[in-house]
């Protein structure tokens, strides 16, 4: 095999690939890119066996063909070279041999027999503006729980219906939901996918390489989703396990509620926080007539507590919330005006978005968090 | 500054007098007054327990922990029983080869606990400062009852006679200005006498005592400390500070403290009566027979995490990590934690995570002689309450508050979780832990 590439596009569609590659693996084929050249371009592959990035960029094919090299030396080395044409060549001996200028470099490979078989895409499912699902990902993602032994929660829930979509996370402490409205005509029967959150994050990733009115093509086999974005695929492999009952989680009602500025509120709680204790970020919200206060404190530290003006007018209500939780949401969050839902200091709690006026709303997004007990 | 002191007392013996000048320390903040402490330690307290019982045993050589054949330890031996060399700790079948004619009687814990509560309520009318260390040993800060119990040595028969009178139980009791000196007064002032300590005679006392009988000091630093020469107390006074520091660290310097009669190291660290709230509740089986049977290893799994459960909740705290301890035939050990997202003190949730803990980590097929349960990082609230698990969470907590409430009234076997009802297990426990034992497990005995 041997090409022409620009050093610009090469490092560009490396880069998506770097996310995808294993870093610390058993099996050597993993930490490589497999490379393959055909009439005028050339296609490049990843995989940990659990997710898979197929990408490609023109080149000039002097010999088709394919090969795999360490994926992470050979971004390193070609990031460092001058924007140029690259020659590459791969070798009867699997070794590749760069060469850009005056720089010449030889890099060891591995044959691409031991290159796992990446599925093919199955028929389309669905088409998604990448921009929306982008943006529900980053409004959900932070909620995924953390902690492996509870892998269903180990990533997020997608639901395709034929009136738009919805995205559901939750480490079990806490629950972020988002809708978005929009027709999905080719979609009959509600469809569902539990999602890696490795994948979401490469999703994020791809989107912000797309241009604003990309399209994303969806498709799920058995095992496998496929996310198709122009050239770019991205296909994950699907999780196993039931997503608990996110519906019946949800609060259908909340007896309180305040809207407050979603900077200020932030400010505040990330300043009071800081007298909070380190693990378990408990910081104590009041709300009272015209107030909401917010109040931590630490016996051998400090302890400090903000007011912010409020249209409350409800009896006085204390509760404990993580501060962590509610600034995910806070930093999540596009819209300057949040308001909070919530009951008593045993009951879920709610955090929503309030959009400006007169601007048109076609998503809703719900953030339930859970009270600390202290 | 020396003080003169004088305290006479009556006893059965006649008046004592006791002149004594004492050396009060000035300490930055001013002038610290000399305290006066009590150890009191009961005398062969399970078995007194059982005689009460059953009279019939009264004088005899007796065993509590179970039968001559089975597997396990002496929890407590009667006097006569320790003239054949019979001590708690030893395993049944060694006892019963020392002194077979003994009467071997199951331990009853919960009678132990009955009457060790007794004590314990009986000591607190005497002086609000009482620390229980173990089942059958307090210590009480007296500092200051001179008006109300007369001096020192009077005020301790006067409780010594009280405890006789009220328990029915014999009891020794140690009386000192530091808690360490107490406790070795009270184990030389056995069976059932009063030994009161001098201020200012304390390494006096020590000096010619074995150094196994400070507190600390166990099996394996007795022999550390032969090794140099050391076997008497005395012989560590003539030791420089330095070099037991040394040497040993923090332990050798707390040793040399305790040489000289001061309270250092440890446990005795903290004031008597302070809440010091433990660090850490375990639980721990070893199996008559050892088992491979993963249905018994689980069902006393759930046994003891619900005992564990149960005193999370009588200590009002929440355990973050979850401690499994696993003993092969070939005795070696391995211990697995895992750290929840939340605290907790509920069973379930104990057992799930140590039973996940063995599931992982069992060598497949293994026979197991000992299992543990162990809860640690405790916090004072429960934090973080769960969004997917609460309303399941609101029904355990309210169940097993039943069950504690059940279980105070009836006796800890009344009621149990199904899962555990096959790994039920007699109850062992022993009178006096040994002193290297860490002070969390101490602690955790009472």
């Amino acid at each position: 095999m041997e090409f022409t590439v620009s050093k610009t596009d090469l490092v560009r569609e490396l880069n998506l690939s770097q996310g995808v590659v294993e870093k610390k693996t058993t099996i050597p084929i993993l930490s490589n890119v497999l490379l393959e050249a055909s009439a005028d371009r050339i296609t490049l592959t990843a995989t940990d066996l659990e997710l898979g990035i197929r990408c490609s960029c023109p080149a000039k094919v002097k010999k088709q063909g394919s090969g795999t090299i360490p994926a992470k030396r050979l971004l390193d080395y070609v990031r460092l070279l001058p924007d140029a044409d690259v020659d590459i060549k791969i070798q009867e001996n699997h070794w590749a041999s760069l060469v850009c200028g005056r720089s010449r470099t030889r890099i060891a490979g591995i044959s691409r027999d031991s290159f796992p078989e990446l599925p093919e895409m199955p028929e389309e499912l669905a088409q998604i503006p990448v921009s929306v699902l982008a943006a529900m990902i980053s409004k959900t993602i932070f909620s995924i729980s953390a902690e492996e032994s509870r892998f269903t929660l180990n990533g997020g829930l997608l639901l395709l219906k034929s009136t738009g979509l919805v995205m559901v996370a939750t480490d079990g402490h806490r629950l972020a939901m988002v809708e978005a409205d929009f027709p999905l005509p080719s979609i009959s029967t509600t469809y569902r996918a539990l999602l890696p959150r490795k994948a979401m994050a490469e999703i994020l990733k791809l989107s912000n390489d797309s241009g604003a009115d990309a399209m994303l093509r969806f498709s799920g086999d058995e095992n496998h989703l496929f996310f198709k974005i122009g050239e770019r695929l991205l296909l994950s492999r699907r999780m196993t396990g039931n997503f608990p009952d996110y519906e019946r989680v949800l609060p259908k009602e909340h007896p309180h509620f305040v809207s407050l500025d979603r900077d200020e509120l932030r400010g505040a709680i990330e300043r009071v926080s800081q007298f909070a204790d380190e693990r378990s970020r408990a910081i104590r919200v009041r709300f009272v007539s015209g107030e909401v206060q917010i109040h931590s404190s630490l016996s051998e530290t400090g302890e400090s507590e903000e007011a912010l003006t409020s249209d409350y007018t409800g009896e006085t209500v204390q509760i404990g919330f993580n501060a962590g939780y509610m600034l995910d949401f806070l930093r999540a969050v596009g819209e300057k005006q949040v308001s909070f839902h919530f009951r008593d200091a045993n009951s879920a709690g709610e955090m929503r978005p309030v959009a400006a006026e007169g601007a048109a709303v076609n998503y809703q997004y719900r953030y339930v968090v859970m009270p600390m007990r202290i | 500054m020396l003080v003169y002191r004088e305290d006479v007392c009556e006893t059965s013996q006649g008046v004592l007098r006791v002149r004594s000048y004492t050396q009060r320390t000035l300490s930055a903040a001013g002038c610290q007054t000399l305290k006066t402490y009590f150890h009191i330690d009961m005398d062969a307290f399970f078995v007194s327990v059982e005689e009460l019982f059953d009279p019939v045993l009264k004088g005899k050589p007796v065993v509590v922990g179970g039968r001559p054949n089975q597997r396990g330890v002496v929890s407590a031996a009667s006097y006569a029983a320790r003239k054949f060399g019979v001590h708690s700790a030893m395993p049944l079948r060694t006892a019963y080869r020392l002194c077979p004619q003994a009467i071997f009687v199951d331990g009853h814990l919960d009678r132990y606990r009955d009457y060790s509560s007794r004590v314990f309520r009986l000591l607190k009318t005497f002086s609000p400062q009482v620390d229980m260390a173990s089942i059958d040993e307090a210590y009480m800060d007296v500092t200051g009852t001179e008006r109300l119990h007369g001096p020192p040595l009077k005020a301790a028969h006067l409780l010594h006679e009280r405890v006789k009178r009220e328990t029915e139980l014999n009891c020794s009791i140690g009386v000192a200005a530091a808690r360490m000196v107490a406790k070795v007064a009270s184990d030389q002032a056995k069976p059932n006498g009063v030994l009161w300590i001098v201020p200012g005679q304390e390494a006096r006392f020590l000096a010619p005592l074995d150094v196994r009988k400070i507190p600390g000091v166990g099996k394996v630093s007795e022999k550390n400390l032969a090794a140099l020469g050391i076997r008497k107390v005395g012989d560590l006074g003539r030791l420089d500070e330095r070099f037991l520091a040394e040497r040993f660290g923090q332990w050798g310097l707390a040793l040399a403290g305790k040489a000289r009669g001061l309270d250092a190291g440890g446990w005795f660290d903290h004031e008597v009566g302070d809440e010091n709230d433990p660090k850490s509740i375990s639980h721990e089986h070893t199996f008559n027979e050892d088992t491979a049977d993963s249905s018994v290893l689980e069902a006393t799994l759930a046994h003891l995490a619900e005992k564990v459960g149960r005193r999370l909740r009588e200590h009002k705290v929440f355990a973050r990590t979850i401690q499994l301890k696993l003993r092969y035939t070939d005795f070696s050990t391995i211990t697995r934690a895992h750290s929840l997202d939340h605290g907790t003190q509920l069973d379930h949730e104990i057992f799930s995570a140590a039973r996940d803990l063995m599931r992982e980590n069992r060598k497949p097929g293994s026979t197991i002689r000992l299992l543990g349960v162990h809860a640690s990082s405790l916090e004072q609230d429960e934090g973080q309450m769960s969004l997917l698990a609460e309303p399941i969470t609101e029904r355990w907590r309210k169940a097993l508050s039943a069950m504690d409430q059940i279980r105070d009234k009836f006796g800890e076997s009344s009621v149990s979780l199904a899962s555990g009802l096959t790994g039920r297990f007699r109850e062992r426990v022993h009178e006096a832990l040994p002193p290297d034992v860490g002070d969390a497990k101490r602690r955790s005995e009472d």
